[in-house]
């Protein structure tokens, strides 16, 4: 009995060490993803916020990036856009703050390569973008450069990913969308599936 | 005044319930219940994606905020067919489009007047209901590519998300 105990503390003891370790000494990995969830979280607005909000808002934003960062929207049909430096990061954090009223912003799907050197990586990922006065939320795969800059994980690239390759010639760029995205509920038992709630869990 | 007897049997209801509730044997609702639950992890998680249908760009076929089960093994013993209505993965799979599968590898896909040609012949569409006037140029599929659009075409094509797919992105074929 008193040798089953001692394995038991051991383990404990083991699986605590372990937890401290990745929680003092994360991975590149597991920063830039807890960096992307600010992000989100940031790029987010809610309504009746205030011009100081704002304001502080969109720096923040801006603050995810490097001070050359490059961002290239590209959805034939919809959105043609590019931007290049943290000021126009900020500029147009701030354009889509007195746009829309609400934004609520996640990436349900997030996969992370890091670089052998872990000095980069590169992140694909699904944004998922709620719009206020929107029926459906819109969808987009991206993908994002990360670089190590002065011990801080900054995103210097952006660009979208082209799910459907369409070069087929569309009409004049709108931002308007009509696409129609399913989203997989990834666990759950049957009582919970065909609740009427929404997707339970994008985990 | 007389204690109650701890040994005699519960009121009728209340063993009734506990009969309804937990079974006549805890033990064997409890396998059962844990049996149940691994059933559904594994199905529903690995084999028939439950998804929520949001968008109107496949009416009628799919009716918005409706829900879509994908499954991943439909195309295990043979590759996507025309016709199948697939799940198609973004950089996951929490989030997919509901696509129709219209053009097969190495096929030309034309829109001309609302219609879809097919290497130069027209494609039979029973399942498409609404009016369309889409006139696109031919677009040829790549060996490992399929295109796909949705069903409501009486959207304008630069409101709808379509075009060629990678096999690779395709999860599965969309059932119910």
């Amino acid at each position: 009995m008193k040798i089953l105990l001692r394995l038991v503390l051991a383990a404990a003891l083991v699986a605590l060490g372990l937890w401290l370790w990745s929680a003092l000494f994360p991975s590149p990995e597991k920063i830039i993803r807890k960096r992307l969830a600010e992000l989100a979280r940031d790029v987010s607005f809610s309504a009746g916020e205030g011009n100081l909000a704002r304001l502080a808002g969109a720096e923040q934003v801006a603050g995810f990036f490097s001070t050359n960062v490059e961002v290239r929207l590209d959805v034939p049909g919809r959105v043609r856009h590019r931007f290049v430096g943290r000021e126009q990061i900020t500029q147009a954090a701030l354009a889509s703050r007195s746009e829309t009223s609400e934004l609520i912003v996640k990436f349900p799907d997030v996969n992370v390569s890091v670089a052998p050197d872990k000095q980069s990586a590169t992140v694909d990922l699904t944004v998922e973008a709620d719009v206020s006065g929107r029926r459906n939320a819109i969808v987009q795969e991206m993908k994002f450069t990360f670089q190590k800059i002065q011990g801080r994980w900054l995103i210097t690239r952006v660009e979208t990913v082209r799910t459907l390759s369409q070069d087929i010639s569309r009409p004049a760029p709108r931002l308007e969308a009509g696409n129609l995205a399913i989203r997989a509920v990834a666990t759950g038992l049957s009582v919970c599936i065909f609740a009427a709630t929404p997707v339970v869990s994008n985990g | 005044m007389a204690a109650p007897d701890p040994t005699a049997s519960p009121p009728r209801l209340a063993r009734w319930l506990r009969v309804a509730v937990i079974g006549r044997n805890p033990k064997v609702t409890l396998g059962r219940a844990l049996v149940l639950a691994a059933v559904c992890i594994v199905v529903f998680k690995f084999i028939l994606l439950p998804a929520r249908v949001e968008g109107i760009s496949m009416l009628p076929t799919y009716q918005d905020h409706t829900m879509a089960f994908v499954n991943r093994l439909a195309y295990l013993w043979h590759p996507p067919r025309r016709g199948d209505v697939v799940g198609i993965r973004l950089a996951g799979m929490h989030v997919m489009y509901l696509k129709r599968i219209v053009g097969l590898p190495e096929e030309t896909v034309a829109f001309r007047n609302g219609h879809v040609f097919i290497n130069g012949k027209l494609l039979d569409e029973p399942y498409e209901k609404l009016p369309c006037d889409w006139t696109l140029p031919p677009v040829k599929d790549g060996p490992d590519q399929f295109f796909v659009v949705g069903d409501n075409r009486s959207m304008p094509p630069g409101e709808h998300v379509f075009g060629r797919v990678e096999r690779d992105r395709i999860v599965g074929k969309a059932v119910l």
